[in-house]
């Protein structure tokens, strides 16, 4: 069996300042080479900062980083100076919301894909362009070589959306974290954006993390979802699984919430009240205030996780009962 | 004889001059809303959406006149803005939540102070107006006692919208505008806001004007429908009608890019290229005609005008549906006896 393209285990992620901040509680995650995975959560539930802590971009002053994070077999904790910047864009890559906040404005889309490629390549400036060059019909932008030239200000959003991946693949790297990168895009450009991201893993093979608050989004390219909620996973499985048979009440009520196939008229199932604050370690389970088929047990002890299957987990007293 | 509908919009336009180039001259026109019409009956809700820059936000602030129109009437309950309606009228009757919940509240005034604000302005005692906004919170789901004194920051992004739907109603409205009021909410907390929403307009006989990007939430709050690309409407229609038989093929490339949730069924293709066009200087003709897979040369010079469609209430700008167009898909034309 070949060796998971990334393995996290017991990832903790704790921010300090004014008021600490435990974001990230304990996440395991495994990715194949070639395999998509979603992490699924609300705002505040921890999804980018996990997505961050694989090319060490959070601010290392204020953040404490516990466990292990390995990518390509690479202990990331342990990279420094030239080791570091190798790995970020040249072995992972990222895409963001905003593109406008990834390219720099002050250069050309060629200038700045050559600059990647140049730095990790070490080749010509003349072989940077070239490259892309061809990054730029590979992300089907209309007329490559007037783009090249082009200001990121002089895109409409779509394309410029395709200008970032055309960056962070510029590399070829093995793994993409793509961190919301449609949720700014109209509908019918969202789902272009989805498509191409989809083609370009399957002619590369490299794995994808893709974080999203749109289970319809995580249907669409993913292979497995993971379920997210104040710092943890709560519930994994293929895409298959947690659609048609989710198990954790958060799951299900995401699902109920997404209104797909909600009858008009009906009271929506709404989760009521709010995620928790995150100012300590969970000491119970988070989710526990406000679960409708919450037990005493809930509210005092950490639920246990319940392996339901390969790859599938559910952290929640009634799955561990069942199974 | 049907009762005439509470609100009507006839010819409403509004096109935004870009200043630039030398001297200040107008460097184009943005036709931001273009000529649309339409009703809205009391007791419904009419769902508007489309694509960003398609000027579904622009006509709900038409509506109120937050943006003056260039032209166009306004009616509500058969009162023309202008001629036997005031403003200040219209504005009490028509409300507006918007989708900012923080910048929608004055981040220096308490959230009784924030809802019993326009009716004190309006000339209600403050004893009153306090009274009455503690009466709203209730009715929103939040506690007076622990919410009145609160400031916009000290609450959650479901809980200040809460506050604004509370703003809104304070001056018992019939119409409530609501402008992806709730676009910027985590979906936990959507479900709760949309079941408030329901509620709220049953209790109060409300009329809601749903703008949203999200057709699955306009699917499931809205009687019907209105698809508005670059500044036009596209096709009108009951929410049934228009998810079951869509006809302008803008309005079915909007509903195929919905995601299936259907691992069984995911998009292969996409049902568009491109962004939409920038509404400067839009395409002639029919303005979708530059991405549609049906276009002919009709289409870039003849504008297709809304056609009743076999469905009652059904109306799409397509030459398609139009009998005798000239377009090759297009119903012949029926024979009119001699």
């Amino acid at each position: 069996m070949s060796r998971p393209l990334v393995d996290v285990s017991g990832l903790t992620v704790r921010f300090h300042g004014e008021r600490t901040v435990h974001a990230v509680n304990g996440v395991e995650l495994a990715l194949m080479p070639g395999e998509t995975l979603s992490i699924l959560g609300e705002s505040g539930s921890g999804k980018s900062v996990t997505l961050k802590t694989l090319l060490r971009l959070l601010p290392e002053g204020r953040t404490d980083v516990g466990g292990r994070i390995a990518v390509d077999g690479r202990d990331v904790m342990a990279l420094e100076g030239e080791a570091l910047s190798a790995h970020r864009g040249g072995i992972a890559s990222m895409i963001f919301q905003d593109p406008m906040l990834a390219l720099d404005p002050v250069y050309t889309i060629g200038d700045q894909i050559a600059e990647a490629v140049v730095r990790h390549e070490r080749v010509s400036r003349a072989a940077g362009l070239a490259r892309a060059l061809e990054m730029l019909t590979r992300v089907r932008i209309p007329s490559p070589e007037r783009r090249l030239k082009a200001y990121p200000h002089e895109l409409s959003g779509g394309m410029r959306q395709r200008a970032m991946i055309a960056l962070a693949l510029a590399c070829r790297p093995k793994l993409l974290l793509a961190d919301e990168p449609t949720t700014a895009l109209d509908a019918t450009v969202q789902i272009q954006i989805l498509l191409l991201l989809k083609e370009l893993q399957k002619e590369s093979g490299m794995g994808m993390l893709f974080v999203t608050h749109d289970i319809g989004v995580a249907v669409e390219v993913s292979d497995r979802i993971a379920v997210m909620y104040a710092g943890e996973f709560v519930e994994t499985g293929s895409v298959r699984e947690i659609i048609g048979d989710p198990r954790h009440p958060y799951t299900k009520g995401l699902l109920a919430a997404n209104l797909h196939g909600a009858v008009k008229g009906a009271r929506l199932d709404a989760i009521p009240g709010a995620p928790p604050p995150l100012d300590t370690v969970p000491t119970s389970c988070s989710f526990a205030p406000r679960c409708p088929v919450r037990l005493a047990t809930c509210e005092t002890a950490r639920p246990p996780v319940a392996t339901l299957g390969p790859g599938r987990m559910a952290r929640c007293v009634h799955s561990a009962v069942a199974a | 004889m049907t009762p005439a509908p509470l609100l009507e919009i006839a010819g409403l336009t509004r096109h935004f001059k870009l200043k630039g180039g030398l001297f200040g001259r107008s460097a184009g026109v943005v036709r931001a809303v273009d000529g649309i019409s339409f009703e809205v009956d009391e007791g419904e809700t009419l769902g508007i959406v489309g694509e960003s820059g398609c000027g579904k936000s622009t006509t709900a602030r038409l509506i109120v006149d937050l943006i003056a129109a260039d032209s166009g009437t306004i009616r509500l309950g058969g009162r023309t803005l202008g001629v036997d309606l005031e403003l200040r009228e219209l504005r009490r009757q028509v409300q507006m939540v918007f989708q900012d919940s923080y910048a929608s509240l004055n981040p220096r005034l308490t959230v009784e102070e924030a809802i019993a604000f326009g009716p004190t302005v309006n000339g209600v005692s403050v004893r009153e107006a306090t009274a009455l906004a503690h009466e709203l919170l209730v009715k929103v789901g939040l506690e007076p006692k622990r919410f009145a004194g609160r400031y916009p920051h000290e609450l959650s992004g479901g809980q200040r919208q809460r506050v604004n739907i509370a703003r809104a109603l304070a001056f018992r409205p019939k119409v409530v505008i609501l402008d992806e009021a709730v676009s910027a909410l985590d979906k936990s907390v959507e479900a709760q806001v949309l079941n408030l929403l329901s509620d709220l307009k049953r209790e109060l006989g409300l009329t809601y004007i749903f703008i949203s990007h999200d057709l699955n939430v306009v699917r499931y709050m809205a009687d019907r429908v209105m698809v508005m690309y670059l500044g036009e409407v596209a096709e009108i229609g009951p929410v049934e009608s228009i998810y079951a038989r869509p006809t302008h093929p803008y309005t079915q490339a909007l509903l195929s890019a919905m995601p299936s949730m259907d691992p069984d069924q995911l998009t292969r293709e996409a049902p568009l290229a491109g962004d939409p066009p920038n509404p400067i200087n839009p395409p002639p003709g029919c303005r979708f005609h530059t991405r549609c897979r049906y276009a002919t040369e009709l289409c870039g010079k003849t504008t297709p005008s809304l056609f009743a469609l076999a469905a009652p209430r059904h109306l799409a700008a397509c030459h398609r549906a139009i009998p005798g167009s000239g377009h090759p898909d297009a119903p012949r034309r029926l024979e009119t006896a001699a």
